[in-house]
């Protein structure tokens, strides 16, 4: 039981992780909320389901695709939407979640919402872990989150955009006057976010149906690994996942299932009545965004 | 090389540079020296394109009214409107006041995240010139920028953009919560900087360190432009002498 406990609860923080960090990393570089993160995540698996069942394509081209499309739709946002309200948080919040909503709403409309709708597993079968078992797709998404991060610290060290993006996190003004482009480097955050927001919808969803509320489920669950971590620390992701995690774990196993839920709202009550900033954020000022 | 005729920048309706004409040589090193409020922060950041930046940024979602007048020529071409990467890149950069660096990256990934308009061949050799002016700066190398003290800081800063290869180095008062000796130090870099073929153009408030530094000099106060000089005339001269020595 307990060993379970200690597996489920690390699988399921993995999977918390992978599910926020898309909208952290673009929250941590640009200042821009995405509330369209839930969107673009249902986006992708009905993206993925689509090009499966429609066009017949292999799995691996058609998730390859959808992420590119998906982040080439974030940078497409930024541009169209986001450009005019800039540096005003609570427009910018407004903005985006009517765009998730429509996303969302839209598939309803369409009809998206039967039991048909389900995403193919990378690979069938299962293992034992010490007597408990686990799935491959579980297993998967340990590797992806784990290469997910290790990629972020190359890419973010290494790279000529991971260093603009590190530039205009810290000090916007100082990395403009060194000839960084704020616009493209807030436009390419927001598709490198909701691209991890791809990835994590195609590893995840396989686990279940993709259904249209699982959109509004995603976007608590990044605001509230986010509000726990802070929003810019990709250290503080991982911790608040691994708490959020295992709480939701214990709570479903202790206490019932349909009391999951309440461990996001209660956590984001709860940090933001003791320490607003998140366990390991720095309060960003308002006129250090702009 | 660089040319400002009857420049004016307004916030709203306040005037914070009030049709200032100045000029910078090849080679020079100029300053501009004025008191707090003097529009000294505004001009750099004007000639830097800051303010073209702030002011896209302000008029976008229908902020603070920014009005740049006049003219800023730089080589010739007419730059006064264009954004701060384009002026960048044809080599004119700007170490801004109170040297703001990244403070959670280290001081040589300060000077990796200044030069990525760089290509991987010119980042290293830009690194090694920084060092070489900046030798402290080599010795600290793997510390948090954050925990540097101003004065590494302000090397480090100063550091960041020379590695875009300028070859119009703005100076945003340099000088600024430093102590004498590190004043000197620094003040013996911008001259080394400027035998590299780097033209300089510097603020200041205090004038006593600089002006023995300064090939031309211009005062200015309420964003007017009232004197201008070489660096001797202008610490020979009673005003500059009463204003700015405290004498």
């Amino acid at each position: 039981m307990l060993l379970s406990i200690l597996i489920y609860g690390l699988i399921n923080s993995i999977i918390l992780a992978l599910t926020a960090i898309g909208f952290s990393l673009t929250f941590g570089i640009s200042g821009v909320a995405n509330f369209a993160y839930g969107g673009f995540y249902i986006l992708s698996g009905f993206l993925v389901w689509m090009l499966l069942n429609y066009l017949r394509f292999p799995l691996l081209l058609a998730i390859a695709l959808t992420i590119g499309v998906v982040g080439l739709l974030g940078f497409i946002t930024y541009w169209i939407i986001l450009l005019r309200v800039r540096g005003i948080a609570l427009s910018e919040v407004i903005a985006t979640f009517a765009l998730g909503v429509g996303i969302l709403e839209l598939f309803r409309y369409l009809g998206f919402v039967t039991y048909e709708f389900t995403l193919p597993y990378l690979k069938k079968g299962m293992i034992l872990i010490a007597g408990v078992p686990v799935d491959y797709q579980r297993l998967y998404i340990i590797g992806i989150g784990l290469a997910l991060v290790l990629f972020l610290y190359f890419f973010t060290h290494h790279t000529r955009i991971g260093l603009s993006f590190r530039g205009i996190a810290q000090n916007e003004r100082t990395a403009i006057s060194l000839g960084i482009r704020s616009d493209w480097t807030a436009a390419l955050s927001l598709a490198f976010g909701c691209a991890m927001g791809a990835l994590a919808a195609i590893v995840i969803l396989p686990l279940g149906i993709i259904s249209i509320n699982t959109g509004y489920e995603v976007l608590l669950i990044a605001v509230a690994v986010g509000i726990v971590g802070g929003l810019e620390s990709v250290s503080g992701i991982l911790i608040a996942s691994l708490i959020l995690g295992y709480t939701q774990v214990f709570t479903g196993t202790y206490l019932k299932p349909e009391w999951m839920m309440v461990v996001y709202l209660a956590a984001i009550v709860i940090v933001l009545t003791i320490k607003p900033s998140g366990l390991f954020g720095k309060f960003k000022e308002l006129e250090e965004r702009v | 090389m660089l040319e400002v005729k009857n420049l004016m920048v307004f916030f709203e309706n306040a005037l914070a540079i009030n049709d200032l004409s100045l000029e910078v040589h090849q080679g020079e090193i100029v300053g501009v020296l004025g008191s707090n409020s003097a529009g000294k922060t505004t001009l750099m950041n004007t000639l830097s394109g800051l303010i073209i930046d702030m002011k896209k940024k302000e008029d976008r979602r229908g902020g603070e009214r920014i009005t740049v007048l006049g003219e800023i020529r730089y080589e010739g071409q007419e730059i006064t409107l264009i954004e701060p990467y384009e002026r960048v890149k044809r080599g004119i950069v700007l170490s801004r006041e109170r040297h703001p660096i990244f403070p959670d990256s280290s001081v040589e990934e300060n000077l990796k995240i200044a030069s990525v308009l760089r290509k991987d061949q010119e980042i290293r050799k830009g690194m090694d010139f920084v060092y070489q002016i900046f030798s402290h700066l080599k010795e600290i190398r793997k510390r948090k920028a954050g925990f540097c003290s101003g004065g590494e800081q302000q090397m480090l800063s100063i550091g960041m953009a020379l590695m875009t290869k300028p070859r119009l180095l703005l100076m945003d008062e340099p000088l600024l919560g430093l102590s004498p000796i590190l004043q000197k130090d620094l003040i013996r870099a911008t001259k080394q900087i400027r035998k590299e073929g780097v033209t300089i153009l510097v603020t200041e408030q205090f004038a006593r360190p600089l002006l023995p530094a300064i090939d031309r000099g211009y005062v200015i106060e309420n964003g007017v432009l009232i004197l201008f000089g070489t660096g001797r005339e202008l610490m020979e001269n009673p005003e500059v002498k009463a204003a700015y020595f405290g004498v």
